[in-house]
């Protein structure tokens, strides 16, 4: 079997799943849809005439959406990940190590998988950020896309080291609640960085400019605001190779320790 | 076993888990086409050979070999070879047999149209079909086994492990699974089996090493295993109260025995013309008999004699 069609039959193993939530996908999607219609109106009521200053010019409704879909992104990769957290408890890992695969070819096949569901999880919630913000360029929307792809690549692949370390899912959830709570927060998806070197806490400062959920989100808001590079830390260009070198480093970890240190048992 | 060459070869295989030893210093080889039982009660350290020998454990010190290959560095191509059925089936409460076993076709080499064939003909070989797109958490415990068999049916692999295969399925498809099984023997596949079921052992494998506890205890044909206990007879006595002390030493005189509450397990020459003496003994000594049976030694009573264990919780 090829290699390529050896990553593609993987990556099903995820996109099987996908089809057996349907209901969930909904309703994920009504309460986004909800959040942007209907909340994030609200919020940017409040706060719209005060910090167009901090947001380059661009309106804070939509710096906010972009955030929130940053955040769902995030937390949707998170979740991925965490369903192989959760196949360990039932001891689908076994399974997977048994089978006539190269290790290698298994790790990039679970992320890849991991992270076609999440894009495909997201995409309606990306379209109506897209409706609202007025965007129908093909060519935003497709970079969109793969930026968030290859962001999704390497949350997917920190879960998967982190579940493969502890080999607990009681010890994953502490950690990777604790991880998840602190990204969000220290990072831009809901403040723009002026406002957080205002609060004068340098390291909230810098924790932000390091943090690649801010990457993530700022590089979407400079495809689809180029006025907003005047208030973000680095241009486009270094924001997405910062995205792409975040994956692709703890991708290849991840590959490591598939190939070299994983073996079943220990997370009972 | 004649000329059959090695399908796998064990070599000093010790597993550690932290301090605990779940397998120590195992060596042992299975030959080309045979039905090999590994034999033991649960916690023997049976299933972490054989997941030791699909590559899903590292063995601690020591190697095993499939058709010459090294499971500890040539993990990828022992794999190519190996089928494994777990003992606890692998989905999760989502699942469907049909996805499941679409997708394993698929991983296992089969394209898209031949994967729905030939997965459609093990899950009406199996049974299963009719439960193709039941949830896994509406299956019964039997049917999710055969979904794990049907597993290494698809994929016929020239090495089959099964652990403990029939656990939890019913008496009829016992039998036909176990058909199955030799079948897939007949064309050619070398499998190997965990179990903790005498009557499975004997009825399908034939050669069967005794592991308790970590250790090989006793290893060959089914024959020479029974041949291995020295006195040929086994006498079962059920009975009332307590053994005397007095009597032990004179029950010792007639051959081995092992006393469980109330019941002693005598293994002797000629048990037809010792019993009544042994009956005899026991009566003069107090104790009431309820229950006396003569017998050949079984698999479990060769396990009991070799380990002082039994092979399963009475």
């Amino acid at each position: 079997m090829g290699s390529l069609r050896t990553l593609l039959v993987i990556a099903l193993w995820d996109l099987m799943k996908l089809k057996n939530q349907k209901v969930f996908i909904a309703m994920r999607f009504a309460w986004f849809t909800i959040q942007i219609l209907v909340f994030a109106r609200a919020v940017s009521y409040i706060v719209s005439q005060v910090v167009l200053q901090y947001t380059g010019g661009v309106e804070y409704y939509y710096f906010y959406i972009l955030g929130v879909y940053t955040t769902l992104l995030y937390s949707t990769s998170i979740a991925r990940g965490y369903m192989i957290a959760d196949e360990f408890d039932d001891g689908i890992v076994e399974y997977h190590l048994s089978l006539p695969i190269r290790r290698n070819l298994l790790a990039v096949g679970r992320v890849l998988g991991s992270s076609i569901s999440t894009i495909i999880f997201t995409i309606p919630m990306m379209l109506v950020v897209y409706y609202v913000l007025g965007v129908c360029n093909v060519v935003i929307v497709l970079v969109s896309l793969l930026s968030a792809f290859v962001f999704s690549m390497g949350i997917v692949s920190f879960v998967i080291l982190i579940v493969f370390s502890m080999k607990s899912t009681d010890l994953t959830d502490i950690v990777v609640g604790a991880i998840d709570s602190l990204l969000v927060r220290l990072s831009t998806v809901f403040y723009p960085l002026p406002v957080i070197a205002a609060t004068g806490i340098a390291s909230y400062y810098v924790a932000a400019v390091l943090n690649p959920i801010s990457h993530a989100s700022d590089f979407l808001r400079i495809l689809v605001f180029p006025e907003y590079h005047l208030i973000a830390p680095y241009g486009p260009v270094a924001l997405i190779l910062y995205i792409t070198g975040f994956s692709m480093g703890l991708l290849i970890l991840a590959i490591e320790y598939y190939e070299k240190r994983l073996e079943a048992g220990g997370w009972r | 076993m004649g000329m059959k060459g090695k399908a796998i070869e064990i070599v000093g295989f010790t597993k550690k888990f932290g301090d605990f030893t779940a397998v120590d210093n195992l060596s042992l080889d299975i030959y080309e086409n045979e039905i090999f039982g590994l034999l033991g009660p649960n916690g023997s350290g049976k299933t972490t050979t054989l997941l030791t020998i699909a590559t899903v454990y590292k063995p601690t010190s020591g190697d095993i070999y499939v058709f010459g290959h090294s499971a500890s560095r040539e993990d990828y191509e022992v794999r190519k070879l190996v089928g494994i059925a777990f003992q606890e089936p692998k989905a999760m409460w989502i699942d469907k047999p049909i996805d499941l076993l679409n997708w394993h076709a698929r991983v296992v080499g089969y394209s898209g149209d031949e994967a729905k064939r030939v997965v459609r003909e093990v899950m009406e070989l199996l049974g299963l079909w009719e439960h193709r797109n039941k949830y896994f958490y509406q299956l019964s415990g039997g049917t999710r086994k055969k979904v794990e068999l049907a597993k290494v049916l698809i994929q016929k692999p020239r090495v089959a492990i099964l652990d403990e295969p029939t656990a939890q399925v019913d008496v009829l498809s016992k039998h036909a699974l176990w058909d199955v099984i030799k079948k897939l023997r007949d064309e050619g596949t070398t499998i190997l089996i965990a179990t903790n079921d005498m009557f499975e052992a004997e009825r399908v494998c034939e050669r069967i090493a005794i592991i308790y506890k970590g250790r090989l205890r006793a290893l060959g044909t089914i024959e020479e295993l029974k041949d291995s206990i020295p006195r040929g007879d086994v006498i079962e006595i059920q009975f009332d109260g307590l053994l005397p002390e007095s009597l032990r030493s004179e029950l010792e005189a007639y051959g081995r025995f092992e006393l469980r509450s109330n019941a002693l397990t005598i293994y002797v020459e000629k048990g037809e013309e010792k019993v009544i003496d042994i009956v005899d003994l026991l009566k003069g000594g107090g104790v009431r008999v309820k229950k006396i049976m003569v017998k050949e030694p079984s698999l479990d009573d060769v396990f009991t004699y070799l380990t002082g264990a039994k092979l399963r919780e009475e």
